[in-house]
Parts: C-alpha cells; sequence; structure tokens
C-alpha cells in the first residue's frame, strides 16, 4: 500500500420501502400482470407507477387505474457500456414507454430482435413467469409487429 | 430599480486543480489553495472579513458521512457559520446572494470540489442516484438517460447528431487556449449511450473554486455583480419528467433573468452545462441564447474541454463568466449548471460588469 492512496469501501445495505403506491403497482405486476396507475382528475394527468399523491397539485391520489399493457415508444438508447465504463459484450437496448392510458413513461428494456426500435412505435410489455413484485416481473418491452400481443 | 439596491458582488476568485488527476494533494489541500487565492483575490483575511462560508457537496461522492463536518479548517471557517448545501455550486451563489441581500451577511464565500480521482467506482456512486425501487434493479447506467434523452431532444427538435458532434469539437477547440482545461485533445466518437458518444460526454476531473461574494460597498470598483440568481428542479422520477426540454433550466433562467432585470438579449457572454454535447444546445435553448454567436458560448471550453467536476461544474462555469466579465470581453454574462444525471436540477447567474 502506498502512503499516497488509502483504501476505502462503503459496504451499507437497505431495505426500500416503496410505499401505499408503489406497493399496490408491484402487486397488479405480480398477481394479476397489469400496470397499476393513479389519475389526478383535477390536472387530466395519469401517473404509472400508482402513488397516492399527485405531484402536480398534490391532491390524494388512489392505485387505481390499469394501463397497458401495450404502449408507445418516446425514445431509446442502446447501452453499450457497464456501470463501470466497460464494454458489454453484448449491448443492451432500453426505452421509455408511454403505456397506453398514462401520460408518463416506465423505464425498461427493449426486446427488438430484429430492426432498430423507432420512437413512436408500439410496444408491448412482456412479463416474467413466476413474478415476485417487482420491476424485474416485466423482462422488457418487444414490438408489437412482431406478434408479442396476445 | 429596486433590485439594484442590494447588489452582490465579487471581490474574489479562485480555483485549484482542473486536471485529470491531483495525485499527492488530497481534497482539503484543493480547497484550502483555491482559498487562499481567492481570499487574497479579495483583499480579506477569512478569519475576521468573511461571516459565512457555504458549501456544496454531496457526501457519497466524498466517501465520507456528514462530509459538512469536513469543510470548515481548510477555509479558515473553524467556529465560524458554515453550512453545505447539497447541491450544485451555483446553488451555492445563490444561497450567498440570499445571505448578503437579507444582511444576515456582508462578505460569504463559496466553496465547491471535486475529487473525482479519489472515486475508484464513480459510475456506482452515480448509479446510487436512481430510484432504489423503480429504477435501479435494472442495473443500467444512469447515463443510459442521456442517451434517452438525446435521442429523444433530437427527435423533437429536428437537432442533428453532427450538430452535437461540432459542439464539443468546438468546446474542445475552445479549451485548447485555456489553462483549466484538460480534455482538450480527446477524439473519440465511440458510442457509449447510442446516440451518444464518448467525445460528446464530459469525462470527470479534480478541482476546487472558491468565490468570495460580498455586498456593494465591500465590493472593488470595477468588480462583476450578480445580478440574478434563479434555480429550479424538473419532477425529478425518470417517470414524470419532462422529456422534451430542459424545463428547470427554463425556469431557473426566468427567474435569475427578471432578478437582474436582463433580457436573453443583452447577454454577451454565456457559460453554459455542457456535461453532454446535446444538454448545451438543449440549454441554450432553454435560456433564450440559441442565437448567440458561437464563440461567446463556453469560450472557456466547458465541462467538456476542462472536464466534469461534479458538484463543482455551476462554480466552474461562473469562474470562467466572471474572468470573461473582468477582463472586458462583456458587460454582460450568465452562468448555467445543472446537476448531471440522473437529475433534473438547474441554476442560473446573470452578472454584470
Ligand atoms: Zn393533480
Amino acid at each position: 500500500m502506498s502512503p499516497t492512496k488509502i483504501p476505502g469501501e462503503l459496504s451499507v445495505s437497505f431495505r426500500y420501502t416503496p410505499g401505499v403506491g408503489n406497493t399496490a403497482f408491484f402487486e397488479g405486476l405480480r398477481d394479476r400482470a397489469v400496470f397499476l396507475g393513479s389519475r389526478c382528475e383535477d390536472c387530466g394527468v395519469t401517473s404509472v407507477p400508482a402513488r397516492i399523491f399527485c405531484e402536480r397539485c398534490l391532491a390524494e391520489l388512489e392505485p387505481s387505474l390499469e394501463c397497458g399493457p401495450e404502449g408507445e415508444l418516446v425514445s431509446w438508447t442502446l447501452v453499450r457500456v457497464d456501470v463501470d465504463d466497460q464494454p458489454l459484450e453484448r449491448p443492451v437496448t432500453y426505452g421509455l414507454v408511454r403505456l397506453d392510458g398514462a401520460d408518463t413513461v416506465l423505464l425498461h428494456r427493449l426486446l427488438h430482435t430484429g430492426g432498430e426500435p423507432a420512437i413512436g412505435e408500439r410496444v408491448r410489455a412482456v412479463f416474467t413467469s413466476p413474478r415476485e413484485g417487482s420491476m424485474l416481473d416485466v423482462e422488457g418491452f418487444a414490438p408489437v409487429a412482431d406478434g408479442a400481443g396476445p | 430599480m429596486e433590485a439594484m439596491a442590494l447588489r452582490v458582488g465579487v471581490a474574489g476568485i479562485g480555483w485549484s486543480g482542473f486536471s485529470r488527476t491531483t495525485e499527492g494533494t488530497s481534497y482539503k489541500e484543493l480547497m484550502f489553495e483555491a482559498a487562499r487565492s481567492a481570499y487574497a483575490d479579495a483583499g480579506v483575511d477569512p478569519r475576521s472579513d468573511i461571516d459565512s462560508f457555504v458549501c456544496c457537496s454531496e457526501d457519497i461522492e466524498e466517501g465520507t458521512s456528514i462530509f459538512d463536518e469536513y469543510v470548515p479548517d481548510q477555509l479558515g471557517a473553524v467556529q465560524r457559520p458554515v453550512q453545505t448545501v447539497a447541491s450544485d455550486g451555483l446553488f451555492g451563489v445563490a444561497t450567498a446572494v440570499m445571505l448578503i441581500r437579507s444582511g444576515v451577511a456582508s462578505a460569504v464565500a463559496v466553496e465547491s470540489h471535486s475529487k473525482a480521482s479519489d472515486v475508484v467506482s464513480l459510475g456506482r456512486v452515480d448509479r446510487f442516484a436512481m430510484d432504489p425501487v423503480l429504477n435501479r434493479p435494472l442495473g443500467v447506467s444512469p447515463t443510459a438517460l442521456a442517451g434517452l434523452e438525446m435521442r429523444r431532444w433530437l427527435h423533437v427538435t429536428g437537432r442533428s447528431e453532427s450538430e452535437c458532434a461540432d459542439v464539443a469539437a468546438r468546446n474542445r477547440a475552445h479549451a485548447a487556449t485555456n489553462r483549466r482545461a484538460s480534455y482538450a485533445d480527446v477524439h473519440d466518437p465511440t458510442p457509449l449511450f447510442d446516440p451518444l458518444t464518448r467525445e460528446q460526454t464530459a469525462e470527470p476531473a479534480d478541482g476546487c473554486v472558491v468565490l468570495v461574494l460580498t455586498t456593494e460597498e465591500r465590493t472593488p470598483e470595477g468588480s462583476v455583480f450578480i445580478d440574478g440568481v434563479g434555480w429550479s428542479q424538473d419532477a425529478p422520477s425518470v417517470e414524470s419528467r419532462d422529456w422534451d426540454r430542459a424545463a428547470a433550466a427554463e425556469r431557473a433562467a426566468r427567474a435569475a433573468y427578471d432578478r437582474a432585470g436582463v433580457e436573453p438579449g443583452d447577454v454577451e457572454l454565456a457559460e453554459v452545462d455542457d456535461t453532454f454535447a446535446y444538454k448545451q444546445l438543449q440549454h441554450l435553448e432553454a435560456l433564450g441564447l440559441s442565437d448567440l454567436a458561437e464563440d461567446r458560448v463556453n469560450p472557456s471550453g466547458g465541462a467538456l474541454g476542462e472536464g466534469h467536476l461534479r458538484e463543482a461544474n455551476g462554480l466552474a462555469r461562473a469562474l470562467a463568466c466572471i474572468e470573461g466579465l473582468r477582463s472586458g470581453d462583456a458587460r454582460v454574462g450568465l452562468a448555467q449548471s445543472w446537476r448531471g444525471v440522473p437529475s433534473t436540477s438547474a441554476a442560473v447567474a446573470v452578472m454584470r460588469r
């Protein structure tokens, strides 16, 4: 060890409480494979995942509205490096998806196998099985044209 | 104008580092060096002449909990009023302006620094800023958000990838004559988060900036004045933020312009956030400065040229703007910061000489 560099490490652990709104959202994913959102009628805005307050007017909301499972691709990127800036052996595509009925977007993997994704393209959620109640209950979003529909 | 009655001047500027690494020098020594220069520039004794000290830092990137406890000694601030703002340095400038204009202090030192070279896992620090419930489980680097935002922005505005590449090339060319710039020679079009490339991404650097702000009476003749500050946040969540524009920078700019009694057309020099090349163009739009001549935008080379100084980015932009105004290069200048991915915080300072 050099006297000019003293090593240090942060090893701490957490158990984050998703809260009432996000828990309802995760239960919807796990038990029924649906995306639960919350509608603020005053603002005319539907937020997914569900939440118990409107960030625009601070009204109290209910986690009560189902959105998706199809939606529109708002943007996408091809991730070529990992969190340590090392090249990924297999780049991963991520997208922002605005689910039908929602005014907000979800960040998740895109499962395109053919050509490049396109902004405005129709996509559909692919769920994992079994599901445990987290964002990873969604495998990602695939193009509707790929026959990922019901 | 009422606002002019209580002007806040820049009595002193100081900096240290501004290199890829500062081997052997601790963050405390970087702060000491920058503070000493700023106090000398202002002609003040920090032990008696500075009423309040404002630092801007974030615990986790310093590798120390309650990091604000670690700042007084190297600034001359032991047993004095000290506070830490957990945000970019321009938010510290805003805090100093409030301290002075409210009469709480007549001289305030504002400090921010980066010792990024001490952080072995910088990308993991950034990833820890992602929402732990909704986003972090995906494991993706938050810089993916920049790739997503850049593609969306290109789509919405009809701007091109080559315009963004031009920004990177131009800023690095500007940086060639800036002694604080250590990334003037980067030409690396490797895609990282398509369409974002390495040369369009500011890379980490070490450095520290200290400004001494004072009441007008205590500001030397011919100094630069901070006549307007503004700051704002969008919804922080990836899900509900505005993906089509830099909404926080728009609101911060409006507030700063109004407080300064300045219109975008009056601005002759702008040092704006260019953490990613497209952000410079997006921020110029938000600031109403899209028509400002290219050589009046980030003549320092910005963060693409100087390197990414974490929470000190905004002070680095302010420092370059103050130097430009001091040199007589412009009469009205603007500095703007953004707190980087995954944040939506922006601050603006409008200055006059
Ligand atoms: Zn509402």
